[in-house]
């Protein structure tokens, strides 16, 4: 084995060990539900050839440790918590199995679920030095040298710049996983009529109806997760270098961050195999309180994964505040800073709602606490306030740095200063605050009391003002600029063109005598679908792009890129009138088939196209990140020309960063001014984190 | 400012605010008692807040710029910790603002039938917790290490009471008057729910607050804390009057403002 190589030697354990998996959970079902009742496509041997084929996998690839380590802890870690329950049931007289099908009863899966996402975190090891700390020990302030080569990413690093890369790839995987969601959800809604998603289907314990409703939900919430973490990948990455600071401010606190997302991730997967789950990303109760138990799961998932943004966000922050370079004042900080400062306060802030609602869904199941339960007294409208006063502002982070990447990067290739350098960092905090007071423009067809529904308008109205602010920053940036065009300068105006259909599309569906009739059709999922992509992932792409030569010392190809940015946009311009075509048409969102009456079926062809063509530019996309990583054109310079202080030392970036620290002396976007730059170095070693 | 000041000033101080803190508890409840007045309770929990996270909690240490001249030197980066965690506190109120309005929006102005004199009771044996607490920071302020210790046991011991007394004393007080978690009960409807959901919540916090404590204690033994570094038991202070101060607020939310549902 030892001289094959790593992936292939994954890819056999995922196959031996996954179906080795596959065995003990198909025994298990026959041993407790009857060879009768065991469906070969059922829940528990595919959540056992799950489990053991990841850890498996990375066995393969890098043997027992670091995330290897961390899901065999998970796995057992999930057992021990789950029998723990079923101990304690058996001793209160209640039955100890689950007679659906799913092996064990709800509470163990949740309690399981719980206690192997913290396994993980030991296994791993992030917690190694915590606990040592409570127990009087010191660590060395230096931190622990990473191996060389590409194992680092595998196991627990405290550099910003490993973190980083390591956020940045496993968004790009749960953008893959929820892209293959979309795939087979849109080819069953390319003609009416069920092709192969029927109900005579039966995998995972659910029928195709079902497992599309699955399907459609976990594409919502893992391109959500996947948003986040390759948010936090960029500022990860940058930030640090763009103040001058060695690393965050709580290295620790950063890979715990960053590895909280993956039990949480492998919870939200096996959602997909416990019976699934039918409530869209957004959960509602009464229907979330009747789901199988892969709801559970689904809301575990994201309870965890929220921890990971929401330490990341006080890390953020912290950094920031703390360890800004000489001479950075505030009126003098990158753009990219205002805006994910601004993003990071709805972070810390408004995450805590949507975890909130979700666990009192689940204890609701649990406990019988009906907080929802409008026949026990409970309130279901109460669930929607909580889930959007998160689930709004929620997208301002999303969108936010994003905003920000494109105002950093338009002044460096229109070779101008950023108009209205003020105006533009207010913007990033007004949305933010604005953010808060506009969640209820989600259920103007609730039946919330209706005298709200005008004040919420009225706010929601508001957002376009500073989102207008931007747009005009950005069109006076680069009016009568030298602009040229290199792929991030691509992605950045393919940004801004996207942003500005969704931004254009927002207003009807805030205003409530228009949204009545759009609300649940795919107006909106055309709208959002254009907001995100304007506001996340073209600027993703810029800032993947034009950040690439800084973190390997080569850039991304030229070619690929062009063909990556020429197929996806028109690709996706269609993909989202042809949403909202169909919507406007009368197509309700979440729905596996239409009537052939509304004559749907040529424009939802023409959309599954589309979203075809998209996925093949985000493989091209994929395929020169690998191959250029290796091949790719050396980039030892300034590439870009930039003023900005990390461009102004040789790429790749040493394991420390800057050797000396640096002084700000000027404006961070004062192209073609003559001056001396924004920053100067001076002779002095950096400044340590701890 | 009450970092310049000597001990015994330091040490009175505390005796003071906690003086003001239980006259306004009192007042609080037999306000409650008297007649209807959740405005003022409001009011009341809003000052006992304040005085807490001032002169307990030493929030104005967030502005201070010790350090500011080596970035390498215990004192800033204590500062920078401290900014993370009252981030991470300022996240947390969160959770319990949520509760919050979960609360008000499902009983509006009734609340539980619970044990009156319990109540204050379990309420009493917090803030005189608290009360040790900010004798023991003090203590190791002046490099008393002997006076950390014994004064941190003591907040421990009656944390602990407080916690044993919720889930063993008034939960199920609470359950014997028909109180349950699932709305069984058609006449109290969601109270049940509204009211472990807080306290548990509320009780988690007490638990990692002891928890830390006795992390910063056994640390203290070990002896790796002095006058000038020992962050670790301003982080622990500050937590543990961080959980006093959720039932600053939780305790009239619960026992006090509105009708009481049979
Ligand atoms: C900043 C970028 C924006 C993003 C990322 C964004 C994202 C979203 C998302 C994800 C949804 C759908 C939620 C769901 O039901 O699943 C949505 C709906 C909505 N958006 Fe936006 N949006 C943005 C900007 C705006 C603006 C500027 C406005 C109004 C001025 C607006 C108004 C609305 C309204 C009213 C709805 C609810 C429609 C309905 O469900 O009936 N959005 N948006
Ligand atoms: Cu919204």
């Amino acid at each position: 084995m030892k001289n094959i190589n790593p992936v292939w030697r994954g890819l056999i354990s995922l196959i031996v060990f996954g179906a080795l998996g596959y065995g003990v959970g198909f025994g298990i079902s026959v041993l407790v539900n009857g060879a009768a009742k065991t469906s070969p496509a059922g829940p528990i041997p595919s959540v056992f050839a799950l489990f053991f084929g990841f850890a498996a996998f990375f066995f393969g690839v890098i043997g027992y440790r670091g995330v290897t380590r961390g899901l065999t802890w998970q796995v057992i870690g999930t057992l021990v918590g789950a029998f723990v329950v079923v101990g304690i049931r058996a001793a209160m007289g209640l039955s100890a199995f689950d007679g659906k099908g799913f092996f064990l009863p709800e509470g163990a899966w949740v309690f399981g679920g719980l206690v192997g996402a913290i396994s993980f975190m030991f296994g791993v090891g992030v917690l190694s030095d915590w606990v040592k700390w409570a127990r009087g020990i010191e660590t060395p302030e230096e931190h622990p040298q990473d191996e060389s080569g590409w194992k680092k990413f595998f196991s627990v690093s405290l550099d910003h710049k490993v973190i980083g890369i390591q956020y940045v790839v496993t968004a790009l995987l749960l953008i893959s996983i929820g892209g293959l969601f979309a795939l087979i959800f849109r080819t069953e809604l390319a003609a009416s009529q069920l092709q192969f998603l029927t109900e005579g289907l039966n995998i995972f314990s659910q029928n195709g109806l079902q497992l599309f409703n699955t399907l459609i939900s976990l594409h919502g919430m893992i391109m959500i997760v996947s948003i986040l973490l390759g948010i936090a990948g960029i500022t990860n990455y940058v930030i640090p270098l763009l103040i001058g600071a060695q690393d965050m401010a709580f290295p620790r606190l950063n890979a715990f961050s960053f590895w909280i997302a993956v039990p949480a991730v492998v919870l939200l997967l096996s959602s997909l195999v416990l019976g699934g789950f039918d409530t869209g990303w957004t959960g509602y109760p009464p229907l979330s309180t009747l789901a199988p138990v892969g709801m559970q799961m689904f809301f575990l998932g994201v309870f965890v994964a929220g921890w990971s943004s929401i330490l990341g966000a006080i890390n953020l922050i912290t950094t920031v505040v703390r360890m800004r370079a000489k001479g950075m004042t505030a009126w003098r900080m990158p753009i990219l800073i205002w805006s994910s400062i601004a993003a990071s306060l709805i972070t810390l802030t408004a995450t805590q709602f949507i975890g909130l609602s979700f666990q009192m869904v689940m204890f609701q199941r649990l406990f019988g606490m009906g907080f929802y339960d409008a026949a026990k007294g409970g309130n279901p409208i109460l669930f929607q306030h909580l889930f959007w006063f998160y689930s709004h502002p929620v997208v301002y982070v999303f969108v936010l740095p994003g905003l920000g990447i494109i105002s950093e990067l338009l002044p460096v290739f229109s070779r101008k200063p950023l108009f209205g350098y003020r105006w533009v960092a207010m913007s990033s905090l007004g949305i933010a605050m604005v953010g808060y007071i506009v969640w209820a423009h989600h259920m103007f067809a609730s039946g919330m009391n209706e005298y709200l529904r005008i004040p919420f308008m009225y706010s929601t109205l508001l957002v376009s003002v500073p989102t207008g602010v931007k747009f005009f920053s950005w069109v006076a940036t680069m009016w009568r600029g030298k602009i040229s065009t290199p792929t991030p300068m691509l992605f950045v105006l393919g940004a801004i063109m996207v942003f500005f259909i969704g931004g254009l599309t927002g207003p009807m569906n805030a205003t409530v005598s228009t949204d009545l009739f759009l609300h649940d059709t795919y107006v909106i999922v055309g709208h959002f679908h254009d907001t995100i992509f304007g506001g996340f992932v073209f600027p993703f792409f810029a800032a993947l792009y034009y950040w690439f030569p800084k973190a390997t010392g080569r850039r991304m190809n030229e070619t690929l890129g062009k063909i990556h940015f020429y197929l996806m946009t028109p690709s996706f311009f269609v993909l989202t009138f042809g949403m909202m075509y169909a919507g406007f048409l009368g197509m309700r969102r979440r729905i596996a088939d239409y009537d052939p009456e509304l004559h749907l079926d040529g424009i939802h062809l023409v959309t599954t196209i589309a979203g075809y063509l998209v996925a093949i530019s985000v493989i091209v996309f994929i395929f020169n990140f690998f191959y250029s990583i290796k091949h790719g054109e050396k980039a030892e310079g300034n590439v870009w020309n930039s003023r900005s202080p990390e461009w102004q030392v040789p790429s790749p970036m040493p394991v420390h960063n800057y050797d000396k620290s640096f002084e700000v002396i000027g404006e961070p976007y004062d192209y073609g001014s003559g001056d001396n730059g924004y920053v100067k170095f001076i002779d002095e070693p950096a400044s340590n984190a701890h | 400012m009450a970092h310049t000041q000597d001990k015994s000033s330091a040490l009175s101080q505390g005796v003071i605010i906690f003086v003001y803190l239980a006259v306004l508890t009192i007042i609080e409840y037999f306000v409650a008692l008297t007649f209807d007045a959740t405005g003022l309770l409001i009011v009341i929990a809003i000052i006992k807040a304040a005085l807490v996270m001032y002169y307990y909690m030493h929030v104005y240490k967030l502005n201070s710029d010790e350090g500011a001249d080596n970035r390498n030197s215990y004192a800033y980066k204590a500062a920078t910790d401290r900014l993370g965690l009252w981030l991470f506190l300022l996240s947390d109120t969160f959770v319990f603002a949520g509760l919050m309005v979960s609360r008000m929006n499902l009983l509006g102005l009734t609340r539980p039938h619970l044990n009156q004199a319990l109540g204050l009771f379990v309420t009493a044996v917090l803030l005189v917790s608290s009360f040790f607490m900010n004798r023991g920071e003090t203590a190791m302020k002046f490099g008393d290490v002997k006076g950390f210790m014994k004064n941190t046991a003591v907040t421990f011991v009656l944390g602990l009471a407080f916690l044993l007394g919720v889930v063993f004393v008034e939960w199920r007080m609470a359950a014997a008057e028909g109180l349950t978690a699932s709305f069984g009960n058609p006449a109290t409807g969601p109270v049940g729910g509204v009211f472990y959901l807080m306290t548990g919540m509320h009780a988690f916090h007490v638990l990692t607050g002891l928890i830390f404590l006795a992390v910063v204690w056994n640390n203290a033994r070990k002896g790796i804390y002095t006058a000038e570094k020992h962050w670790g038991v301003e982080a622990a202070t500050v937590y543990w009057h961080f959980v006093d101060l959720v039932w600053i607020f939780f305790y009239p939310a619960l026992y006090l403002i509105g009708k009481v549902v049979q």
